[in-house]
């Protein structure tokens, strides 16, 4: 039924807020971490987003997917500690390129967005079920 | 004998409707019957494709997509209900009917 297309549009939004809050995550739990692969410091990571098609032709009704992951490629944070097993020869240690309060600002704006979507849901199913109440006396 | 009356009334709107409406044509006499069996047919393929989701949200899946089933199984069902009273309703508008 064509009703239930919002119910995809909200259903793949919420997964790619999801996912989002995923690689969140897991860029604050590696904000210390010096082994990653390729022997380098972890590196922060982010997503892109790109429009899913529900029903093809449909422009008025387009979901979200993640598109893919993609590496943050600014340079490491450097601190200076020799007694660090990674430190280099001069004693400097590459620290990843993870900002707490950026990804914390992130998380935030990923909640809202998830939270939005199901405001824009509740609305949606509200709708329907006045348009039920239609001509009942 | 009200039996018989209510018979003779219900052909004489059912032919009336088969001469005058223009969906008489594409649509058999049973046109009501069949939308609402396909309408009953999706809505039992909503029901399945939640089970789906739950059974697939037992074995790892995203719960996600098994609380949107859940959602639009829902919805689907308060729809039934609701074509169920409308049509129960109709019923005892015309058994009320004085004949």
């Amino acid at each position: 039924m064509k009703l239930f297309g919002v119910l995809q549009v909200v259903g793949s939004s919420l997964q790619a807020q999801r996912q989002r809050m995923n690689i969140i995550v897991s860029n604050m739990a590696n904000v210390h971490t010096t082994r990653a692969e390729d022997g380098e410091p972890y590196r922060r990571k982010d997503l892109i987003f790109e429009v899913e098609e529900i029903n093809p032709g449909d422009e008025s009704l387009q979901g979200v997917r993640v598109a893919e992951v993609v590496k943050d490629n600014s340079p490491f944070k450097v601190i200076y500690d020799p007694s660090h097993p990674d430190a280099d020869q001069n004693g400097y240690v590459k620290l990843p390129n993870v900002e707490v309060l950026e990804e914390m600002v992130n998380m935030l704006m990923t909640f809202r967005a998830y939270e939005a979507s199901i405001t824009s849901f509740n609305t949606t199913k509200n709708m329907f079920m006045k348009l039920l109440e239609l001509g009942r006396s | 004998m009200s039996e018989l009356k209510i018979n003779a009334v219900n052909s004489t709107i059912t032919s009336q409707n088969l001469h005058s409406a223009d969906f008489a044509k594409s649509h058999s006499q049973d046109g009501f019957e069949v939308v609402l069996k396909e309408a009953m047919a999706k809505l039992v393929e909503i029901q399945s494709d939640t089970n789906n989701a739950i059974q697939e949200l037992a074995n790892g899946g995203d719960i996600t997509q098994a609380v949107i089933a859940l959602q639009k199984a829902e919805m689907a069902f308060q729809f039934m209900i609701e074509v169920r009273n409308r049509l129960i309703s109709a019923y005892e508008e015309i058994q009320r009917m004085q004949v």
